[in-house]
């Protein structure tokens, strides 16, 4: 009897929201960023090999899925550390009023998108 | 981690339909979480049309029409009606609160109506609270002061007593804890919004005298540090109040206290 016992629906109907989904992607972004400092540290090593492997990594930085690759980071990590500094905040017992974690959860959502074009701009060199 | 998805036998299924047999115009479908432990199937999600022209402007309203005149089998827990003892919380459309202070307004388009989220159902919209109930026990919610005599009134300052506010108000409706995700995944550990609102109360009562043995009690990765402030309990709360910080300053005095 005890096991026919159903749970109820969760993570299935509940409704999301701005700091709900900020926090989530905290986490999925701290994942990717582990695994790309990662592959940055392997790249890195590459180099050490030789000239081929310097041409072999330009030649995948430069093609398409490179650059999606650099840009996606480069959002991955702003939002990473936006989001840590609205933590660090929150750490220190501001901030938890519902109006005030919504408009700081947009700035986290916005602001890392702005940092990704200025950074994709300075990477340009348009400054 | 906890599990995603929904366990084979708590997957819902759709269920039957209640045409609309009072002939009015201004109809509302209701979608609403049933499970019977006598049938033993799968739960499932049984429509009913209600009237809105005759039915009162909260969700419970609505709850208490279909089970009088629709479909007297319907199982809720419902007491004051006035927000005030906690018993109607429920899932209503995606987000947990009281039936009795929801207005059906707010809500566009069909409402969904779930039990409170990760719990065992006993029936239809009851969901098992034991657990929940364990974890208040075990955070000792009573005055300690030994040392002060027991017949004697104790003095507390008006600014002492402020401190009391925004934790004495909770009615244990339990809307909080099964809206956070950390809850779902570690409801047998982490305590929860609303046991540690209720630990943050004794803790900050100018009273009590235990308070170093309190913060000692909670301060443990799983009781406490769980709470990742996602913030689904402070926007849930059906009184306006604000777990997510009461459990920010435990962990502050945590931090600082040096224990």
């Amino acid at each position: 009897m005890e096991n026919k016992t159903p749970l109820s629906p969760h993570i299935q109907i509940y409704k999301w929201h701005i700091s709900s989904l900020v926090s989530i992607s905290h986490r999925i972004t701290g994942i990717i960023n582990i695994i790309v400092i990662t592959f940055v540290c392997l790249l890195a090593s590459l180099l050490v090999f030789g000239e081929n492997n310097y041409e072999f990594m330009n030649l995948f930085l430069s093609s398409l899925i490179g650059k999606f690759f650099i840009l996606g980071i480069t959002w991955s990590f702003s939002f990473q550390i936006l989001s840590e500094i609205r933590h660090l905040i929150m750490d220190l017992g501001y901030g938890f009023n519902l109006k005030v974690t919504k408009i700081s959860g947009l700035i986290v959502i916005i602001g890392s998108i702005v940092l990704t074009v200025v950074f994709y701009l300075i990477g340009k060199n348009i400054f | 981690m906890g599990q995603i998805n929904l366990p084979n036998n708590s997957k819902v299924t759709k269920g039957k339909y209640f045409k609309d047999k009072t002939g009015s115009k201004n109809l509302r479908k209701i979608n609403v979480y049933r499970w019977d432990p006598s049938i033993g199937k799968n739960p499932r999600i049984d429509t009913y049309e209600v009237d809105m022209d005759n039915c009162p402007s909260k969700v419970l309203d609505i709850l208490n029409k279909i089970k009088n005149e629709i479909d007297p089998t319907l199982t809720y827990r419902r007491s004051c009606a006035h927000g005030v003892c906690g018993s109607c919380a429920m899932n209503i459309g995606g987000k947990n609160g009281l039936a009795c202070t929801t207005p059906h307004s707010q809500i566009n388009g069909d409402i969904d109506i779930y039990p409170l989220p990760h719990l065992k159902v006993k029936k239809d919209l009851i969901g098992d609270l034991d657990g929940l109930y364990k974890q208040y026990q075990s955070i000792e919610p009573w005055l300690k002061s030994n040392s002060k005599s027991e017949t004697k009134e104790i003095i507390q300052s008006k600014k002492d007593r402020a401190k009391l506010d925004g934790a004495y108000e909770c009615i244990m409706c339990a809307c909080c804890s099964t809206s956070c995700p950390s809850y779902w995944w570690n409801g047998d550990k982490y305590l929860g919004p609303a046991v540690l609102l209720q630990a943050y109360r004794w803790i900050v009562d100018s009273r009590d005298e235990e308070r170093t043995a309190r913060l000692k009690k909670v301060a443990d990765e799983l009781k406490l540090y769980r709470c990742h402030t996602i913030l689904n309990c402070t926007s849930a709360c059906p009184k306006g109040l604000n777990p997510a910080k009461a459990i920010a300053e435990i962990k502050k005095m945590l931090a600082t206290a040096n224990i």
